[in-house]
Parts: C-alpha cells; structure tokens; sequence
C-alpha cells in the first residue's frame, strides 16, 4: 500500500491483482453486462491509484477501494442518466428469460437476474441490499426521492423474485419453505 | 409458490456477492497502468514546473539584489584597501613591534626560570630572523591577506627554522640571549624605520608568531591569530597579546 501510495507502478499491479475479481464482482452487479462492468472497473481503479494518498487507514484497504468501486458506478449511472434517458423499466421486467441454467442458485445465475434489472432498479437493489446504503442516502445519491428508493426496491425485489422462480422452477419455492 | 421475507431473499444476495470473484475476461491492467502514467507524468511535471519558474525567479531575483548590493561594496572595499594600505601597513609596524617585543621579554623573563621555555624562545626568536628574511623574500607577494602569506611562509622558511632550531638548542642560553638582543636591535630599527620592506616584514613577524603559537598549540590558538591581526590595529595592551589570548582560550 505505501508502494502504491509512493506510485510504484509493480506494487500498484500488485494491488490491482490482489483485488479485480472480486472488484470486477462488485462492478458486475452494477452493470448491464460484463463490457460495462470492466469499463467501471478501469474507472475505478485509475481513481483508486489517484486518490490513494487520500486513503488514511481508516478500516479495511479493501473496503475503501470497494467503496471508491461503488462510488464510480453510481457516477457512471449518473452519467448514463444524463445522456441515455432511458428508463422503460417495464421492459426489463418484460424480458423472456430464457438461456438460464435451472440449478442450484449460485452467484452467477444471481448476477445475471440483477443484470436483467432496468438501470434504476438494479442501482436501488445493490446500494440497499449489498451496501447496506439507507433509502434517504440512496434518493440524496440518485437525486430521487426517499420514496422512490423505496418503491424500487420492492419492485426490483419482485422481478428478481420472478426471475428466479422462472430460473429454478419449483426448485426455489421449496427452499423458500 | 410461497412469499419469500424480503430479509431472506436480500440475505441470499448478500451471502453470494459478500466474496464473489469474477476474473476478467481480458487483461485491463494495461488500460489502467496507460491511463495512470500519462496522467502522473503530465500532472506531475505541471507542479514541478511551476514550482521551478518560482525558485528559478526567486534564485535569480536574489543574485542580482545581492550583486547590486555587492557589487557597491565591492568596489568601496577596493578603493578603501588601496588608500588605506599605507595606514595599515603603518599601524601594523607599530603593533607588529609590539608583538616582536613581547617575546623578547619572555626571553628575557623566561632564562631564568625554566629551560624548556628557554628552548621555545629560543625557536621563536630563531624563527623571527628567519622570518625578517622570508619577509623580505615575500615583499614582493601580493597585498594583505593574511593566509596567503602565512601559507608561503609555513612552507618556505620551514627548512631554516628547523636547521636554525637545531642550532640554537645545541647553542647555550647566552647565545639565544644575543639572538634575542638581536632581535631588540631590529626592532629599535623598525621603530626608527619604518620602510616598507620592514613594516612588512614585522607584519609577517607577528603573523608567524601566530602560526609557530598554532604549530605548538594547534587549532585553539588559530583563533588567537585572527583576533591579534584584527587587534593589532587598535590596542596597545595587546603587546602581550598573542599569549594572553592564547591562555584565555585555553580556559
């Protein structure tokens, strides 16, 4: 870590190996696919070599560079926002979901449903259920309000739901008891 | 199909991407060192050279300040030693005297007491005819500064002294007693004529008093050479000077 903070380019490989499959986890979950997860990535890994000195020790290296992750797909998301304007959320929620493996629910077959989700919904999902982020700061964060997290995060819930039953059959209902 | 708590289902999300690893499917660390370097190397060197034109402004800001400043001086001091040099050399005369005096009374009061004392003195004053001699020689050696001439003289008379000591302590006492006489003969002399070549020689007399103190009691005594020099312009008290400085430096 002083390696990197003195930018010493192989420690700061070193960092960066240390730690991109399970940062490329956590971008994955925020992105529509895996192009745009690695393009978060690099985004978040060039912020994280150039804000490095800012990171003063405060818990763990991992969870700040996690953080700073977060921070850059919510940025992203913004962005997107800005310029796509999309948002037919329904569409997604209308999506056949077909080409799934029926199994065992595993962290793959979790991130595709979460992937399926509309931009929106999958920004709310992750930054309550992942990130532990409270509605009030996810509406400061998205520049919506308290109640739309809320509502979104139900409904994101309720196609995720879906999706997996879709995906495990009965499988799913008897886990759930 | 059962309703599921939300707490459960956002449990199952959490426990799967609490430490989900996904490797990537293409080598990004390239992309990512390309875009860390040209930023550093360019936003870098936007400081450094900032920084540079300030410290360059500033170092060059203060060479012509200070040779403004200087320069003034400079030329004041030049114009200041010439038309003092004949004061100075003057004035030295009469301390260099002084000084040459002073050991002659330790001779005088020192014979009787102890031999070994008797032996320094006689060093010395074997040393101040060398000394009259090298000064002569160094006469047409440039100006004032003193180490110079202190250099030229440590080395060259040196080899006279050395051979003059060997004779003088295999001489008895009366012989350095007339030495010492002698030396009172040259200085009457000096005081009667104050030439240049003598007045510059007598300087070389006190500075060399100094270096054979510093030769005997080394780099504590260097000290009393400068304060004798700078001294020898304006007090008379210091005719015993060099080794009362010296003993006050020893405390």
């Amino acid at each position: 870590m002083e390696g990197c903070k003195a930018g010493d380019r192989k420690m700061q490989e070193l960092l960066y190996k240390q730690t991109v499959s399970k940062m490329l986890a956590v971008c994955m979950r925020y992105a529509k696919d895996r192009m745009e997860a690695e393009d978060i990535l690099q985004m978040g890994y060039i912020k994280i070599f150039q804000k490095i000195e800012a990171y003063r020790g405060d818990g763990s290296f991992e969870g700040w560079i996690r953080r700073v992750m977060v921070n850059t797909a919510i940025e992203s998301y913004r962005k997107n926002l800005r310029s796509l304007n999309v948002v037919e959320i329904d569409e997604a929620y209308e999506q056949p979901s077909t080409g799934f493996d029926f199994g065992t629910l595993g962290m793959q077959d979790l991130m595709k449903v979460i992937q399926k989700l509309a931009d929106g919904y999958r920004m709310v999902f992750n930054m309550y259920v992942i990130e532990g982020y409270s509605h009030k700061e996810i509406g400061e964060t998205l520049g919506i309000s308290e109640g739309a997290s809320k509502s979104q995060l139900s409904r994101a819930r309720a196609i995720l739901k879906e999706e997996i039953i879709k995906m495990e059959g009965f499988g799913y209902a008897t886990y759930t008891g | 199909m059962q309703p599921i708590q939300d707490k459960d289902f956002d449990q199952l999300f959490k426990n799967a991407f609490e430490d989900a690893e996904i490797t990537p499917s293409r080598n990004l660390w390239s992309s990512i060192e390309s875009e860390i370097v040209p930023k550093k190397k360019r936003i870098v060197p936007l400081y450094w050279l900032s920084a540079a034109a300030v410290l360059l402004i500033a170092a060059v800001g203060l060479l012509v300040y200070q040779q403004q400043e200087v320069k003034p001086k400079q030329f004041a001091n030049h114009v200041e030693l010439q038309k003092a040099k004949p004061i100075i050399e003057t004035s030295p005369v009469s301390d260099s005297s002084k000084t040459i005096t002073t050991p002659v009374r330790k001779v005088d009061q020192v014979l009787p007491s102890t031999t070994q004392h008797v032996e320094a003195i006689a060093k010395t004053a074997v040393k101040e005819k060398v000394r009259s001699l090298g000064s002569q020689k160094q006469v047409t050696a440039p100006e004032m500064q003193k180490q110079e001439i202190m250099i030229a003289k440590v080395e060259e008379p040196k080899k006279d002294i050395k051979a003059k000591i060997d004779e003088a302590i295999l001489q008895s006492k009366d012989e350095t007693v007339l030495a010492s006489n002698a030396n009172t003969i040259s200085i009457d002399e000096v005081v009667g004529e104050p030439d240049h070549a003598e007045n510059k020689g007598i300087r070389n007399v006190g500075d060399v008093v100094n270096l054979i103190v510093n030769k005997m009691d080394k780099r504590k005594d260097k000290l009393i050479q400068f304060r004798t020099d700078d001294d020898d312009s304006s007090i008379s008290s210091i005719n015993i000077g060099p080794f009362r400085i010296g003993k006050k430096s020893r405390k």
